[in-house]
């Protein structure tokens, strides 16, 4: 594809790709990556630091690489939590260990996992959080609803919009006036504002896959308006066009030139708007976990796991912590430089709002 | 088409969209399986014979369309209405919009008077290492959760002991002299302005470089250039000037991103603006202040578009036809 | 020269990877750094006299003298006052600020919690009438003396009518009676109850506010009232008669207090109080904010939870803080299971009843008992800075059943609890004797961290006994609805705050048409005959203790209810945390107590910092 070649000869827009592409891979393979279950919990080991992994032994010789276990210590006078490297056995690292038992892909069910330590032993590559479970394995499982949630959004914002928007734009006229002055009544109230109002009446006690999916649907009700006014404008313009005007004296239905001839049209805008919307709806999301509103425990989202970034002693002490936010980063980042070079490619005269 | 017949048009435009506004937010909030009187239930202090009371003072036993009524008919009246903890609604926003006002207008004008310039340098350089650098940076900032940016800032400022933490004066801040007064508050907007700033610079500073590409492509430009006058002159004289006026669109768009943006910082902040009033309203179901400042956010969303369209008109006269189909 | 830069850049990431895989194991050293214990007994203050000087009777202070002047800045944490009316005030802070404006007949012994003497400078009772003597020569701020005029217009044209909060008029009602009130002289008036009520004389700390100044809102009647002293007033008009004076309100930012310069509190000197010029309440969003404002210096006092206290402690040494550890706090943190088996008005059950079965199993809730980990609850949650709790008193209450020890995590004896009640596991879950999956939601408040991770580690608890728990933490007011009105839940992890000198005030929770009887919630339209027999006991306790006037006649009374809550397992108690303060050394008469924490002295605070330090901090800020 012409798209993936031109993508390909732009270095920052290369590393963009590689590094999503890298991130999607790891999160559809997480169960197999991720030495612990997402539910897995250490209660003696809460707010464990990362295990230490040794090359060198003790001697000063070369070793297959190994860690040692933490114990922790309460010390009452200080009203401290210590933890110890327990330096009586080592642990090796070993490659597909047998660990927990999870279903490969959701299907086929095994023990291997791809990275561990020997049995008995723990692995905390980015330590435990407040519950004593592991962070970098939850840090993969939440990465499948914090990349996926924006992707889910923009498959039901973009058949909404394009719709939307190409009735009111092709019909014209008092409807047009009246589904423009309702998609602009909602772009009027401050999307955040709405986005607050409607997560606190999602109704309580759903399972975590309801809540996910209705979150889903928030993020998309804030995002439809001002993507189906656009797509309306491009609408009016096209519908001028010859060939939509052949197809009408051809005695082409309605529905029929809108989804056939002029929807297609609109294309190149739809990929540009669909790279540039998703890190707005990563962001969305860590916001409405950040205020209690997200996703919630125990389901991992980047969100909700940078809700302990609040805490002042997080920050100084457990750095660990704030893992999820770096991740944020790259990926915002990532979508962000993507969509702008994508934009470039396809219509460097674009003007895109938001 | 003239001004003041547009002007009325477009007033009269947003009294529909207003109406529609309160109802779809009311019927949201109400339909919130959240209670406003949770906080009095929960204190073992409070009686029965309280809550009762306050149930009869919020119309909560009341059906929610008779509710509706009633809040817009006060609303029309210019009544806003008492909080939940019975204090005016609109003595409280009186409170907070010069905040909320203060704190975005300044970051409005620092991201133009950085990003305009970042977006010509972009679109001369267009391209190249530089341009693309450039690009990068400025979406550094939209790239951190704010909140997360908000808080890395605090601890910045605990560590370093330059700023303040939070807020916007000193408690000795009645005491001081008038240049006095100006430097505590600037001391404490700096943080919460370096977020909002590092947020909103990149989609100006992008829309800068798109306008100034398209402009530098165009035939008058090129035309400019054939009659020999130096790229200095082509790109300050003529380009600039016509790259700018789409802008003027942006800044009613930008000062709605603002307003909801600045929420979650003016939160971790605890800066007294209108954005951690309405979700701590929101968090209580407290329906007045929700409905309130919800209907200022969007006139004031409302008044800046409108503001700039008419500001596009006045300086742009070709704009003026395209208005009219929009 | 492209190629040169990528392969020097390749070489560089190669050689970092390398870095961060060879790892030398070197020992770490032991070194434990050794720090003060925390001070756990303090002297208590001597009770205040009363002293007589030119035709005032003046309350004397024993604390230490001070020197006058300075500033004292804490923090609210929340959205600030709602009002300054004192007899309108819902909630804590608008209490707290009220409080300090506006003083009651009697006052609360910070170490004993024995009734003390405030505007009045005496009190007797017989049988049942309080006879309470004021103090002569008191003025209000405008000048006007304080007199017994004041205190029955107080009672009887605002608590017995129940404007503002009506909560007060309830409290002092005995079996839907109010006391009657007699002006004698005036400076003396008289109380007369119906029936001797122990909780009454406590009911006398409500504050007193001025006659002249109230009564032209008062009859304007109660929206008036509730109107009356907003947060909006403004604060050079207050007449008011506490320690301190409100001198500058800003919404959502501060509030500032100036002391009295008339008030009737003096030092061994016989020099007017309170010692600080300026009292500074910073209104704060939460703790985290809390948290980073102290160590700015921004404020002097707070409260320490979790891992702060492990910090601040390895740093007092060399810091200008010193900190206290107060022991169990008064909060309380635990389960509570929905016993609730009536229906809506539509006759549906509010819980399934395949569940009610279970929650009405006595053993079923005591297996759910011994299988919660509080050991490491306490642990992991609160970094060991709280104690395991398994009364429905707090642990500082001073009507503790010290007689109920609690008992470890003991999840086989829950299992067997569990069997004997026909309950089995099949493949690792739960099955009731008719074969139901055991399964059911527990709830608590989102984005709360520690109530959060609390739910995670009682669903693993309760997954050993193979139940399937659904742990669903959603915002705070609606599982308040969920939990007062619709009854709609199973379980939910929620605290209270408890009183530590009046078990009566328990009343609300324990009491079967309590509002807040969580557990078995009885609407107007249900009735009390389906009582469990236990609940029938709780009710009679509650009457009985509230009769009985001495400490020693009541305790018996009050021990038994925690028995029966300990044994039935209504309210699984969880822990409490320990109450931990910093404060700066220069603010000095601090004289923390268990009973009522650190700042409950305010008039006799004084700073001491060794030079005039305020004015110049400021300026080098």
């Amino acid at each position: 594809m012409n798209l993936l070649k031109k993508i390909w000869n732009d270095k920052f827009a290369k590393a963009a790709f590689i590094i999503l592409a890298a991130l999607y891979l790891i999160i559809l393979f997480a169960d197999f990556i991720a030495p612990y279950s997402s539910s897995y919990s250490n209660r003696e080991l809460a707010y464990a630091p990362p295990s230490n992994i040794y090359t060198i032994d003790e001697n000063g010789h070369l070793s297959l690489p190994y860690t040692y276990n933490y114990v922790r210590q309460y010390d009452e006078n200080l009203m401290q939590t210590v933890f110890k490297q327990d330096r009586t056995k080592k642990y090796y690292i070993r490659l597909l260990p047998k660990a927990e038992k999870y279903k490969f892909l959701g299907i086929i069910p095994t023990h291997r996992h791809l990275f561990g330590t020997e049995k008995g032993g723990q692995l905390y590559l980015l330590g435990t959080d407040i519950n004593g479970r592991d962070v970098f394995s939850r840090l993969l499982f939440g990465g499948r609803i914090s990349m996926t949630v924006g992707f889910l959004a923009l498959l039901i914002v973009f058949p909404i919009g394009l719709l939307y928007g190409g009735l009111s734009g092709y019909i014209g006229g008092f409807i047009d006036t009246l589904m423009m002055r309702f998609a602009e009544a909602v772009m009027a109230i401050p999307s955040f504002y709405l986005l607050i109002i409607l997560a606190a009446i999602l109704p309580a006690g759903m399972t975590s896959v309801q809540r996910f999916a209705l979150i889903v649907v928030i993020l998309a009700l804030i995002g439809w308006a001002g993507f189906a006014r656009v797509v309306r404008g491009m609408v009016l313009s096209i519908k001028e066009e010859e060939f939509v005007q052949a197809a009408k004296v051809l005695g082409a239905s309605k529905w029929r030139i809108i989804l056939k001839h002029i929807l297609p049209q609109t294309t190149s805008y739809v990929i540009i708007a669909m790279t540039l919307s998703v890190p707005s709806y990563i962001l969305a999301e860590s916001g409405l976990s950040f205020l209690g509103l997200g996703i919630q425990q125990p389901d991992a989202s980047w969100g909700n796991m940078l809700k302990e970034a609040q805490e002042f002693t997080n920050i100084l002490y457990r750095p660990w912590l704030l893992t999820p936010g770096g991740l944020i980063f790259i990926a915002v980042l990532s979508f962000n430089i993507l969509g702008d070079a994508i934009r470039d490619f396809l219509d460097p005269k674009s003007e895109i709002r938001r | 088409m003239n001004l003041t017949k547009y002007i009325t048009k477009r007033i009269l435009q947003v009294i529909p969209l207003l109406i529609i506004v309160s109802i779809i937010s009311f019927f949201i909030i109400r339909l919130a399986p959240i209670d406003p009187l949770a906080e009095l239930r929960l204190n073992p202090s409070i009686s029965e014979e309280t809550l009762q009371k306050e149930i009869k003072r919020l119309k909560l036993d009341k059906p929610i369309y008779i509710q509706y009524a009633s809040w817009a008919k006060s609303f029309i009246k210019g009544d806003l209405g008492y909080t939940a903890s019975g204090e005016k609604v609109s003595v409280k926003l009186k409170e907070r919009i010069p905040n909320t006002l203060l704190l975005t207008s300044v970051v409005i004008l620092l991201t133009w008077l950085s990003g305009i310039p970042i977006g010509i340098l972009a679109a001369i350089n267009k391209g190249n290492v530089f341009d693309r650098t450039l690009t990068v940076l400025s979406s550094i900032g939209m790239a951190i959760p704010s909140f997360f940016f908000a808080i890395l800032m605090l601890m910045f400022a605990v560590k370093t002991g330059w700023f303040p933490v939070g807020g916007l004066t000193s408690y000795y801040y009645n005491e001081l002299s008038f240049w006095g007064k100006f430097i505590d508050i600037t001391k404490h907007l700096v943080l919460p302005v370096t977020v909002l700033y590092a947020i909103s610079l990149s989609g100006l500073q992008r829309q800068m470089r798109a306008n100034m590409l398209e402009v530098l492509d165009s035939d008058y430009v090129k035309f400019a250039r054939a009659k020999g006058l130096s790229e200095f002159k082509v790109i300050f004289k003529h380009a600039l000037r016509n790259a700018i006026n789409p802008m003027i669109t942006l800044l009613g768009f930008e000062f709605a991103g603002l307003l909801s943006g600045a929420a979650l910082t003016e939160y971790v902040f605890q800066y007294p603006g209108l954005g951690r009033l309405i979700l701590e309203a929101v968090m209580k179901s407290d329906i007045n202040l929700v409905m309130a400042s919800l209907m200022m956010g969007t006139v004031m969303l409302i008044t800046g578009n409108l503001l700039a369209d008419i500001l596009l008109m006045l300086t742009d006269p070709r704009t003026r036809k395209s208005q009219e189909d929009v | 020269m492209k190629k040169i830069l990528g392969i020097i850049i390749i070489f560089f990431v190669f050689a970092l990877c390398i870095k961060g895989c060879i790892k030398a194991d070197i020992p770490e050293n032991d070194t434990k750094i050794n720090l003060s214990e925390t001070k756990k007994e303090f002297t208590y203050p001597n009770k205040n006299k009363n002293v007589t000087i030119n035709g005032v009777h003046y309350i004397q202070s024993q604390a230490p003298v001070g020197k006058f002047g300075g500033e004292l800045v804490i923090s609210t944490i929340g959205e600030g006052p709602k009002t300054f009316n004192p007899c309108n005030s819902k909630d804590a802070t608008s209490s707290e600020m009220a409080g300090l404006m506006y003083d009651g007949l009697v006052s609360t012994h910070p170490a004993t919690g024995e009734v003390m003497p405030q505007l009045a400078e005496a009190f007797h009772i017989e049988g049942n009438d309080y006879y309470i003597y004021l103090r002569k020569g008191l003025k209000w701020t405008d000048g006007k003396p304080i007199t017994a005029d004041d205190v029955i217009y107080t009672y009887e044209e605002i608590v017995f009518k129940g404007l503002g909060n009506p909560s007060a008029m309830y409290a002092m009602m005995i079996n839907g009676e109010l006391p009657k009130l007699t002006k004698i002289d005036n400076y003396t008036v008289k109380f007369t109850t119906s029936k001797p009520f122990a909780p009454f004389l406590r009911q006398l700390s409500y504050p007193i506010v001025p006659k002249h100044y109230f009564k032209p809102y008062s009859d304007k009647g109660a929206s008036a009232f509730d109107a009356f002293l907003n947060p909006n007033t403004k604060p050079s008009t207050i007449v008011s008669n506490g320690a301190f004076i409100l001198k500058e309100y800003v919404a959502a930012q501060r509030v500032v207090f100036e002391r009295n310069p008339n008030y009737y509190k003096i030092n061994l000197n016989n020099e007017k109080l309170p010692y600080i010029n300026k009292l500074v309440f910073l209104i704060i969003g939460d703790t985290n904010n809390q948290i980073l404002k102290f160590e700015a210096k921004e404020i002097d006092v707070i409260d320490l939870k979790g891992d702060n206290v492990a910090r601040y402690k390895q740093q007092e040494q060399n810091s200008d803080y010193a900190i206290y550890n107060l022991g169990a706090s008064t909060g309380t943190l635990f389960v509570v299971i929905n016993l609730n088996n009536r229906t809506n008005k539509e006759g549906k059950p509010y819980i399934n009843p395949v569940k009610q079965k279970w929650f009405q199993n006595k053993n079923f809730r005591s297996a759910v008992d011994y299988a919660i980990d509080r050991k490491n609850m306490v642990q992991n949650i609160a970094f060991g800075v709280a104690e395991p709790l398994f009364t429905a008193e707090s642990l500082n209450s001073i009507y503790l059943n010290k007689n109920i020890k609690g008992h470890p995590q003991n999840i086989k004896l829950a299992k067997e609890l569990l069997q004997k009640e026909g309950f089995e596991q099949k493949y690792g879950r739960l099955y009731d004797k008719n074969g139901n999956l055991v399964e059911f939601d527990l709830y608590t408040n989102a984005g709360n961290l520690e109530r959060e991770a609390i739910g995670v580690m009682i669903k693993q608890d309760l997954e050993e006994l193979g139940i399937k728990v659904n742990f669903k933490p959603i915002e705070f007011n609606s599982l308040v609805n969920k939990l007062t009105k619709t009854y709609d839940w199973d379980m939910a992890i929620m605290g209270l705050t408890g009183s530590p000198l009046e078990p009566h005030d328990g009343i609300n929770v324990w009491a079967s048409r309590g509002p807040l009887h969580m557990f078995n919630m009885r609407d107007s339209k249900d009735n009390t005959d389906d009582r469990l027999e236990w609940e029938k006991e709780l009710d009679t306790i509650f009457e009985q203790g509230a009769l009985k006037l001495t400490y020693s006649e009541r305790k018996p009374v009050y021990d038994r209810y925690q028995e029966i809550i300990y044994e039935e397992n209504p309210i699984i108690y969880l822990y409490s945390p320990t109450r931990i303060s910093a404060i700066r050394k220069k603010i000095k008469n601090i004289f923390p107590t268990r009973l009522s924490g650190i700042l409950y002295n305010l008039d006799e605070i004084y700073i001491d910092s060794g030079c005039p330090v305020k004015e110049n901090t400021r300026s080098g800020k």
